[in-house]
């Protein structure tokens, strides 16, 4: 058995607004494994969106327990949280959200910049990432030189950039047409087989959703179905971008 | 090359080109008249430090001990001979002059007036005070000349006298006794200030010797090369001299004259800062928009693990970016001004005629401006310094933003 990179106990979520509250999520019981490939659907106002970020460690729940990487994010300070994202976690969003300055190069290597790397080794190990992710003619131009599906892609490779060990993706095709969305799906399985990472995606989109190895549906803040494709083959890890240990089966 | 958060604070500051170049432009132009303000006040100072000095205080002065509560004319300094040659090894001494000083009844027929003669060495005292060289009519006292005595006009006029006339000046003695000595009038004095021609009664130092009795020296006043020195020059100076004996500055001498300067250096600043506040909080404004506008894309930031403390870095290196620019600006709009007020001057004639005295000094009627290598230290520390002032909530406020909900916001 791999070892869990999230666990989730009866978390909760409540947005005040005002008086108003708003019971986002009502008690997720969720444990994911390393290297699971994990679509969470379900219709809009769900609670996908909140709890990738409680995964994320962007927000905090209200109540329960929720282990990343088997710390307890109601128990890190911001700074904590803002170093457990620099190291160990990455983020694909559904709008892209590069910084629009900054070419597709420098794009991913301003993560690795972060994590302190030094400007040789950053400036290699993000023309690596773009270069496997077929990006590397695309690597001087900035965002809005570049198509959606493009973009997106530089978006993956800013998020794996720094290997980290569980992905957060939330709606990450919602922009993109189906051939894109094909593309970039096969890009994160690819990853995932070769270098064990574990991707959380949320999406509506089946031809997403047929990509995944689990599938969690929510339905009003609570986990409705949770179903893991039989006969899955473990995946095997691959020399060349990914790390050399960590091998994870769904 | 630059790290990837200059390059991203860089290209972030000339994302909105317009709105950069209106904070630049106004950062700028705080610099530039925070600049020429800053000018007048470093040449008023200068002014007031050269004009009173030369008026016969000195950069600073050497006086007996107990001068600095009595203000007491009769003491006389332990050994004013050491202390001379103290004054004259300092290095940026450019004259030493000695006097003695006593309360003194001219009298000439049946006019009388009140004076305060000074008994002086008349080979320096030229160079040390400048009324010396505004002999109108006659001359000045030559060196070693005794029983001869230079007066203002105003004082000769009151006595009826001219060049050459003898006059009689009376003093109390040594023991209390009353002692007279005979001057012949051999040089007047014509400031333009009655106020000042009063004050001008010079002797030889051994004629005001003889008249009170007291021996030596009451002050040893001290001109410097350079005004900015008279602390350093002091602290040099002060070991050195006799037992008892002190040295003052020119501000400590004339408390009335330096707290006259500090009040309109006061309200020259206070209008600086009244320039750089409204700068300030334009550019605040500025900052703060640019930051709302890029709450998402800080968010995004947030979310790839950057901290709170990079954040405000990274404002406060847009803030330096603009600050510099601004400061580049000020100096290219401000030192026109600064150098023409350095070189030509700001002329008061109009409104005060060719001079004003205040406190027993002359003013030139003519204020001139600073200009040094400071400006460039200057221009770079309001700019920058401002901006970065200006930074400081807009900075707060992209540390302290909420990732998840400004994801949430519209991109």
């Amino acid at each position: 058995m791999t070892q869990p990179v999230l666990v989730a106990r009866q978390v909760t979520k409540v947005f005040r607004q005002g008086k108003l509250e708003v019971l986002a999520l009502r008690g997720i019981d969720l444990e994911v494994r390393e290297g699971e490939f994990l679509a969470l659907v379900g219709p809009s106002g769900s609670g996908k969106t909140t709890f990738l970020n409680l995964a994320g460690a962007l927000d905090v729940p209200t109540s329960g327990e929720l282990l990343v990487l088997a710390r307890s994010i109601a128990a890190l300070s911001r700074a904590e949280r803002a170093e457990l994202r620099l190291r160990s976690l990455g983020f694909v969003f559904q709008a892209y959200n590069l910084v629009p300055v900054l070419t597709a190069l420098e794009n991913v290597e301003f993560v690795l910049e972060l994590q302190g790397e030094g400007a040789t080794r950053r400036r290699t190990r993000a023309m690596a990432v773009l270069e496997e992710l077929g990006l590397r003619d695309l690597a001087g131009r900035r965002p809005g030189e570049l198509s959606g599906g493009q973009q997106q892609r530089v978006a993956v490779a800013r998020a794996v950039a720094a290997r980290p060990r569980l992905v957060l993706a939330d709606e990450p095709t919602a922009n993109l047409d189906g051939e894109n969305a094909e593309i970039l799906m096969h890009l994160m399985r690819d990853l995932r087989d070769r270098q064990g990472m574990t991707f959380v995606f949320s999406t509506h989109d089946p031809r997403v959703v047929a990509h995944a190895v689990r599938v969690v549906t929510l339905v009003d803040g609570r986990v409705a179905r949770d179903e893991e494709k039989p006969g899955e083959a473990p995946h095997e890890i691959v020399p060349g971008l990914g790390k050399s240990s960590g091998a994870a089966r769904v | 090359m630059a790290s990837l958060e200059t390059r991203y604070a860089l290209r972030s500051v000339r994302r909105n080109a317009r709105r950069t170049l209106l904070s630049v432009l106004g950062i700028g132009i705080g610099c530039a008249l925070a600049l020429y303000m800053e000018s007048m006040n470093r040449g008023r100072d200068e002014l007031f430090a050269r004009v009173g000095a030369t008026s016969g205080s000195g950069h600073v002065r050497v006086v007996p001990a107990g001068w600095r509560a009595r203000r007491d004319t009769r003491l006389r300094l332990a050994d004013g001979q050491a202390d001379l040659q103290m004054a004259r090894s300092v290095p940026g001494v450019a004259a030493a002059a000695p006097r003695a000083r006593a309360q003194v009844l001219l009298a000439m027929g049946t006019h009388v007036v009140p004076v305060e003669m000074a008994g002086v060495d008349a080979a320096v005292e030229p160079r040390a005070y400048r009324f010396a060289q505004k002999v109108s009519r006659g001359r000045y006292l030559e060196p070693g000349e005794r029983g001869a005595v230079v007066v203002g006009k105003a004082t000769a006029d009151r006595l009826r006298s001219d060049l050459d006339d003898e006059i009689v000046g009376t003093a109390v003695g040594r023991s209390g006794s009353i002692e007279s000595a005979m001057f012949r009038i051999v040089g007047i004095v014509e400031t333009g200030s009655d106020e000042i021609d009063l004050s001008v009664c010079q002797v030889a130092l051994e004629d005001v010797e003889e008249l009170t009795g007291l021996v030596g020296a009451g002050e040893v006043a001290v001109v410097l090369d350079d005004w900015r020195s008279t602390e350093a020059a002091r602290a040099r100076l002060a070991p050195g001299l006799a037992r008892g004996d002190e040295a003052m500055t020119w501000s400590e001498l004339n408390p009335e004259f330096q707290g006259h300067l500090e009040q309109d250096k006061a309200t020259s600043r206070f209008a600086s800062g009244v320039i750089l506040l409204i700068v300030l909080l334009g550019v605040a404004s500025a900052q703060l928009a640019a930051v709302l506008e890029r709450r998402r894309e800080f968010a995004v930031l947030s979310a790839l693990g950057m901290g709170a403390w990079r954040m405000v870095r990274l404002v406060f290196a847009e803030a330096v970016a603009l600050g510099l620019a601004g400061a580049a600006v000020g100096l290219a709009l401000g030192l026109p001004f600064v150098w023409r007020f350095a070189t030509h001057g700001l002329d008061f004639r109009r409104w005060m005629g060719s001079s004003y005295s205040f406190q027993g000094v002359i003013f030139e009627p003519i204020l001139y401006g600073d200009l040094g290598p400071w400006v460039v230290g200057y221009a770079l520390g309001v700019g920058v310094g401002a901006t970065l002032l200006a930074s400081l909530h807009p900075a707060w406020f992209a540390a302290r933003t909420d990732p998840a909900a400004a994801l949430r916001l519209a991109p």
